[in-house]
């Protein structure tokens, strides 16, 4: 059985009549990465703030390591390496003096601070820039000083909000990396991003929330296949004098209830779909048998970006997913 | 053309309107209409007695003239201090700049806005001015006409400052600072040669003369008549000379800030950090800077030892003047100068005595602490809020007993060393008059009661104060009321305001006790040590209870 390294019952938070949060739950095992993903204002931050110590809930329990979040804050502080989406920089300090706060005030003897800031300077690659200015560094580099200051106290969980804002590609390649690389070595992580793909790549588990409610949360997969249960599938022809015919054959056997568009330019017709792949080939041979010369036919896998779509209501699909009531998707 | 009708200016119209719809502007001009009203007021004549010399209505005229133009001096400067330099940190400086809005476009708008809001200032206190003149005695040509215009040319200067400061500085804290600094300087400062070298001839008199003619003061002097006493000392200037001076102040400060203007500013390039120490070809260049520096200020500096409050050695190294360098030289010139003082008494370069010396020196220590102290203090809490850095220490297990207590005694230390610094000159003195070891004592305990005061009040207020700028504009506005606004009562001692009145005001302040401690003229009288002393601490006491209140209340969880 998995160890729930970070577990969220029935959280609920009120800012007098303003509900921020609805009786979320959530847990994340240990060595997980968990996407905590919603619009703007969906509770993603105050979730975060109550995890971290900062926030009170005013009902529910949140623990870290079976440390209550709300009772014992000053523990909690030492178990989560916690990096906002604003770097909080200080002017005329260099990095490696920047550093040395912090785990000056983590409570890390001299020799022990020294040791540890080498090795989160050479995990996250920023030895070399340990004597310019904070200020000075460019925002990547200043995500990679935060993720090494997030680090110095060796905490269990890293709680990152928006790592990847403002990044360029190489930058968000990097650090995509290091957040695997660092959940190899066993540590929980728990990352908001609005930049889905990316989160995509890298996240185990998803939490996908909105108006402070649950939306969705489970192994990224499973949450994939019950948001958006409708397949896509390309349908891509050899000869495009042949669209209209195939058009009609498609309309013909999928029903009005599957539609299906065409683009002309790119000889491809789409269409999605709940039928299973035995009556998907029977429409490929039905294609054929008519005479149409078929190149390729493909399932088009849909992303996070749907999902999310599908809940916060711009969904590009028919989702299954009620967007009024919360959906419990899955629970491992 | 379009760029001379100000009318025409979108700026100007954005910067008047936006001053004009805030609620600090209505409350400035609140503040001078109640301060002139009330200053004509307490020192109506009451007597039945007929005034044939019209001495009447100067002692009215000339409070209200020095009220006004310190209100001025207050008000007028922290506008443009902050225009160019909020542009520019939120980027609309380069919008402007990118657009077809010329930078000589942009700096009139600014200018004039802030010019047009020191008018509308000016129109608030014509009442009190027009009672004077129905008094009598005071005429618009010799009197209220020259004082507005005196106003006017306060009101350009302080404006050209002001923009010239916030082209070329990188924050809207050291804007601030460096513009009221500026001011100072040139209305207080500008006349303290005159005043030490005394009388002189030939060039150098003409040199002493217009130095001297930048400073409101002597205009001031000339237009309420007070000429015959700064002509004693060697003050000659008239208000039409500093008119001049004005003028001539503001068009070198607009071409100065005008050729800062350009996109190229954008283009500033933050300082990356150059470290030594690290390798071993440093160490020619390191030695050099040693000498030049006693320590070097690129040196690697070591991890934070066991010992010290990491907090506080933090607000040591984020403050430029809190590296060690920095508070060498600081320290260096603090003691210097009173030394040079004292020595300068001593010798007899100065027809001065102890009794003059001591008051001058309490007089600079002061000003030099509320100079530093108040943007030390405010920019304690205030700066890490807006930095972002209050959140990652509330995310720290770091106590708030050790929060407070690091932050406040990094600046306590600061003071404190300006303070030691000066103690040779003190010494000294003791040496020449070894009957006032026991008026040094009192007088090194009120200022470092002062140094408690500026700190905890300024620390409050910086507690609860979202921004830097409005922090530091606020403790400079509380502390400067207090310890010159209680000076101000003391000035107006005679009429309207009763001994028992001024000295409760004097005992608000510390620089006050100190200057009675060392029988300064004026303050012989007053017994202010050590009720003052208590009040002082009651004051820091109180200030610090709200603030670990404060502290403790933003660090738990909400």
């Amino acid at each position: 059985m998995n160890e729930h390294v970070v577990e969220i019952k029935s959280l609920s938070k009120r800012y007098g009549d303003f509900v921020a949060l609805d009786s979320l739950s959530i847990h994340v095992d240990r060595g997980q990465i968990l996407g905590f993903i919603g619009p703007n204002g969906a509770g993603k931050t105050t979730t975060i703030k109550i995890l971290v110590g900062l926030s009170r809930p005013t009902s529910g329990t949140a623990s870290i390591a079976g440390v209550d979040c709300g009772e014992n804050a000053s523990r909690i502080k030492r178990l989560v390496g916690y990096m906002p989406d604003k770097f909080g920089s200080y002017d005329n300090m260099r990095v490696h003096e920047y550093l040395d706060f912090f785990g000056a005030i983590f409570g890390m003897n001299r020799r022990d601070r020294r040791k540890r800031i080498g090795e989160v300077m050479e995990l996250t690659e920023t030895t070399y820039m340990q004597d310019k200015f904070v200020e000075s560094l460019s925002h990547g580099m200043q995500q990679r000083v935060g993720i090494a200051r997030t680090m110095l106290h060796d905490p269990e969980v890293l709680i990152l909000d928006e790592p990847a804002n403002g990044l360029d590609p190489k930058a968000r390649i990097d650090m995509r990396q290091l957040l695997l690389r660092l959940s190899g070595e066993g540590k929980t992580l728990i990352v908001t991003s609005h930049i889905l793909p990316e989160l995509a790549r890298i996240c185990d588990t998803v939490a996908i929330v909105s108006g402070g409610k649950m939306r969705a949360f489970g192994p990224l997969d499973e949450v994939m296949r019950n948001l958006c249960p409708m397949r896509s599938y390309e349908v891509q022809l050899a000869n495009p004098d042949q669209l209209d015919q195939a058009d009609a054959i498609l309309r013909k056997r999928l029903q009005s209830s599957e539609p299906v568009t065409v683009s002309r330019m790119e000889r491809v017709l789409r269409f999605p779909t709940v039928r299973s792949e035995a009556e998907l080939a029977q429409v490929l041979s039905g294609l054929i048998s008519e005479g149409i010369l078929v190149s390729q036919f493909r399932e088009v896998t849909s992303d996070l970006e749907d999902a999310f779509l599908s809940i916060s209501g711009g969904s590009p699909q028919v989702s299954s997913a009620d967007n009024s009531s919360p959906v419990a998707v899955s629970a491992t | 053309m379009k760029s001379i009708l100000l009318i025409e200016n979108p700026i100007l119209r954005r910067e008047l309107f936006s001053r004009l719809r805030s609620p600090k502007t209505t409350l400035a001009i609140l503040c001078v209409a109640i301060l002139s009203t009330l200053l004509v007021l307490l020192r109506w004549p009451t007597d039945a007695a007929i005034d044939l010399a019209s001495q009447g209505s100067i002692q009215v005229f000339r409070p209200v003239a020095f009220a006004l133009a310190v209100a001025v001096m207050m008000l007028i400067p922290a506008f443009p201090a902050v225009a160019l330099v909020s542009e520019r940190r939120k980027g609309t400086l380069a919008l402007l700049l990118n657009s077809p809005t010329t930078p000589w476009q942009i700096y009139l708008g600014k200018f004039s806005g802030n010019v047009l809001l020191a008018a509308i200032i000016f129109s608030v206190c014509l009442p009190a001015l027009a009672a004077c003149y129905a008094m009598g005695g005071i005429s618009l040509i010799d009197h209220v006409g020259p004082l507005l215009l005196v106003l006017f040319g306060m009101a350009l200067q302080y404006t050209a400052v002001g923009l010239w400061v916030s082209v070329i500085v990188n924050s809207t804290d050291a804007s601030l600072r460096w513009t009221y600094a500026s001011v100072l300087a040139l209305a207080v400062f500008s006349i303290g040669p005159t005043i030490f070298v005394g009388k002189l001839s030939g060039i150098q008199s003409l040199v002493s003369h217009w130095i001297t003619a930048i400073s409101p003061i002597t205009a001031l002097q000339d237009i309420t008549g007070s000429q015959a006493q700064a002509g004693e000392i060697g003050i000659t200037a008239s208000w039409l000379d500093f008119m001049i001076a004005s003028v001539a102040i503001t068009a070198v400060l607009a071409f100065m800030t005008l050729r800062k203007l350009d996109p190229k500013l954008l283009e500033r390039a933050r300082p990356t950090g150059k470290v030594v120490g690290r390798s071993k070809t440093d160490n020619s260049s390191s030695l050099l800077r040693r000498i030049s520096y006693l320590v070097d200020p690129n040196r690697t500096k070591g991890n934070i030892p066991w010992w010290l409050n990491p907090v506080m050695v933090k607000e040591f190294r984020t403050r430029k003047f809190g590296r060690l360098h920095w508070l060498i030289r600081l320290v260096a010139v603090s003691g210097i100068c009173s030394l040079l003082l004292t020595v300068v008494a001593a010798t007899g370069t100065v027809s001065w005595g102890v009794e003059r010396i001591a008051p001058t020196m309490v007089l600079l220590q002061v000003a030099l602490l509320l100079f530093l102290g108040p943007c030390l203090g405010a920019n304690l809490i205030a700066s890490e809020v807006e930095s972002g850095g209050w959140e990652l220490l509330r995310a720290s297990p770091v106590s708030p007993i050790r929060v407070l207590t690091g932050k406040l005694m990094s600046t306590i230390w600061t003071l404190l060393l300006m303070l030691l610094a000066t103690l040779p000159g003190y010494l000294v003195m003791g040496y020449i008059q070894p009957a006032l070891g026991g008026q040094v004592g009192n007088v090194l305990i009120s200022l470092l009661i002062a140094i408690l005061m500026v700190t905890t009040m300024s620390a409050c207020i910086s507690a609860f104060c979202r921004t830097t700028a409005i922090a530091t504009a606020t403790s400079y506005a509380l502390l400067l009321t207090l310890f010159a606004g209680t000076l101000l009562i003391w000035v107006a001692r005679d009429k309207p305001f009763g001994p028992l009145l001024v000295e409760r005001a004097l005992l608000l302040n510390p620089a006050a006790s100190a200057l009675a401690e060392m029988k300064t003229p004026g303050f012989e009288q007053y017994r202010l040590t050590p009720d003052s002393w208590y009040v002082g601490l009651g004051i820091s006491c109180f200030c610090l209870v709200i603030l670990a209140l404060r502290i403790w209340r933003m660090t738990r969880p909400k």
